[in-house]
């Protein structure tokens, strides 16, 4: 049982028009992760998110939270998933605590305790009984988390939760959705333009490109090996000499001279051939360090370099 | 559904638009009531009434004389002299001149609740899409009819809040004004069977109040269709106060015509059956409730069918 995905999607198509949005996509979220959705702008990151939630009705296919259809069994799907959607629009005529009060009376089994723990949680205990409207960007992106952990939810969806951020307010965020998925078990689903900040954040990461689901990876597998082959770079002077060396060697994919040294492609296990080859031909090798192809990289070569945004 | 409610009681009370409203419609009642009193004639005698009836009567009789008086005028104008030969006998005074000409005057503000709640209504579900906290509304354990029909019941249960307000305000202010003199006054009226009776002059008000809410309910509904349909606040508000006024002058316009008892603006008024005077020669009670009914279905219909349909986009 614990296997089993807590998010599931089956053959997820939205039309609008006669633009199809998204486009027959399928995948599983498993329990406990922090799973990031990455796409330029316009690939439907926001369009997959508003159909889990039931904002957006699902032309074709199926979604499914703790195995309750979306569509059918809309308010037993729902009750297990909290979500920011966007901004974390509230009233703003009320108070913070009322915001908190309005939504406790729609999920039953809410008390006034656990209202004031997530209020700690989230650290708006000294500001909670004013009005939205004086509430700083970042203190209402924490009532926005504080409303949708309030029913102990199993799912944390979370729509582009870092825009308008300041970085401190970014890594606070990071920091507590980390705690939230070690401690309270808790999955989270994420998506943000920001690349950088979902390499540090996400478990694993699925693609998106103009409706369809390109790619679907640990994040590890991401900006690590390529086909078992790495990126390394070798520091080794002089430098047209060992690019020479090296190209001759068996089992190197690729080498260029760059800026810092030389980049070569190929498996860990050659390096200290690679090395060794390199001292019997007379240069001298200051360092060998793998370099790690970053998320950003790998992103815009999978959507042809299109602006991300 | 009952903390829907209360949470759609929530952001309309606690808001300082609403007590602004309901300041607005205290005001005018008391405005108007100590007008209707400072005008007065406070130094009349007690027993004055008989003597005015009594004259009336008499300028009734010579009119009823008219040879070129038609037959409605005419059995109009005799139900007047049984009212008044009924007071006289029973030594019951008409209103004017005490605590009840006010109370009934202030009834003519109904037409500022309906305003009022046309207004909260035509925000209260297109608000939630310009602030964007429909979203957060939306992803709950609560279906989308619950929603809209909890927005619904919290602005009929405003109207019936603001309609106690008036009915208590008018009733303080035109007591204190009269000193509460004349209280138990009955309202004399003909019945449908010609027979002069007796009536409690507060249920009669209730009456007025609730024809009207008719009104109210009907053109709340289609802020709400608009709401739902258009999303914007200043739609639903803008065309809904703009039928509320317009829409008596535009059947006005096209009474000539056969088919416009069809239009809802000539059913909405229900108290032109109690004064006898229908739009239309023709024109029923139940007719006018019939065609209120279908306008009401497809307006509630339109506004569920849309709302619980449509993308939430933006």
């Amino acid at each position: 049982m614990s296997n089993e995905p807590i998010v599931s999607l089956r053959n997820v198509t939205k039309r609008i028009g006669r633009a199809t949005i998204i486009d027959n996509v399928s995948f599983d979220v498993p329990k406990g992760e922090i799973f990031g959705f990455l796409g330029p702008n316009g690939a439907g990151k926001t369009t997959t998110i508003r159909m889990m939630v039931g904002l957006m009705s699902i032309t074709k296919g199926e979604i499914s939270i703790k195995g309750k259809n979306v569509k059918n069994e809309f308010e037993q799907a729902i009750r297990h998933v909290g979500a920011i959607v966007e901004n974390p629009e509230m009233y703003k005529f009320l108070s913070g605590y009322h915001n908190l009060i309005h939504y406790a009376r729609m999920i039953p089994g809410i008390t006034k305790e656990r209202i004031n723990e997530v209020v700690s949680l989230v650290k708006l205990e000294n500001r909670i009984h004013d009005k939205v409207k004086k509430y700083s960007l970042g203190m209402r992106q924490r009532l926005g988390v504080a409303q949708a952990l309030l029913h102990n939810p199993s799912l944390l969806i979370l729509d582009e939760p870092t825009n308008g951020l300041d970085p401190a307010g970014i890594r606070e965020l990071r920091d507590y959705l980390r705690y939230l998925t070690r401690t309270e078990g808790i999955t989270v689903i994420v998506s943000s333009h920001l690349l950088s900040e979902m390499e540090l954040m996400c478990d694993r990461v699925a693609v998106l490109n103009k409706g369809k689901l390109i790619d679907l990876k640990l994040i590890q597998d991401f900006i690590g090996s390529n086909n078992g082959a790495q990126t390394f770079l070798i520091e080794a002077l002089p430098a047209e000499q060992a690019l020479a060396a090296i190209l001759g060697i068996e089992g190197v994919e690729d080498a260029k001279a760059a800026p810092e040294g030389l980049e070569v492609i190929t498996e860990r296990d050659r390096i200290p051939e690679i090395v060794a080859h390199l001292v019997r031909s007379n240069t001298q090798v200051y360092g060998v360090r793998a370099r790690n192809q970053s998320l950003e990289d790998r992103f815009l070569e999978m959507t042809g370099g299109e602006q991300i945004g | 559904m009952v903390n829907l409610i209360l949470n759609e009681n929530m952001k309309l009370y606690r808001r300082w638009r609403t007590w602004i409203m309901v300041g607005l419609l205290v005001t005018a009642v008391l405005f108007g009531s100590i007008v209707e009193w400072y005008y007065d004639d406070k130094n009349a005698p007690e027993g004055a009434w008989e003597e005015q009836i009594t004259k009336e009567k008499l300028e009734y009789e010579t009119r009823l004389n008219d040879p070129e008086l038609d037959a409605e005028d005419k059995a109009y104008i005799q139900e007047l002299i049984a009212i008044n030969d009924y007071r006289l006998e029973h030594r019951i005074r008409p209103e004017s001149g005490t605590m009840w000409d006010g109370i009934n005057g202030s009834a003519q503000l109904v037409i500022l609740i309906t305003l009022f709640t046309v207004i909260v209504a035509g925000d209260s579900l297109a608000g939630e899409f310009t602030t964007g906290t429909i979203k957060l509304l939306l992803i709950r354990p609560a279906s989308r009819l619950k929603i809209l029909l909890s927005k619904y019941i919290s602005m009929l249960l405003f109207g019936i809040f603001l309609l106690v307000i008036l009915f208590i305000v008018s009733v303080l202010v035109n007591g204190l004004l009269y000193q509460f003199e004349h209280v138990n006054l009955p309202l004399v009226s003909v019945n449908g069977d010609g027979q002069v009776i007796e009536r409690n002059m507060a249920a009669n008000l209730w009456q007025t109040y609730l024809l009207n809410g008719v009104s109210t309910i009907i053109f709340v509904t289609m802020a709400f269709m608009i709401s739902s349909a258009f999303r914007s606040s200043v739609m639903a508000i803008g065309f809904s106060i703009f039928s509320l006024f317009a829409g008596t002058i535009i059947v006005e316009l096209i009474q000539s015509y056969e088919w416009s008892k069809y239009v809802l603006f000539a059913n909405i008024d229900l108290s032109q059956y109690l004064s006898g005077q229908p739009y239309q020669e023709g024109m029923t009670l139940e007719f006018s409730i019939t065609v209120l009914a279908v306008y009401f279905i497809i307006f509630n219909l339109v506004s569920w069918l849309v709302f619980t349909r449509r993308d939430v986009a933006s």
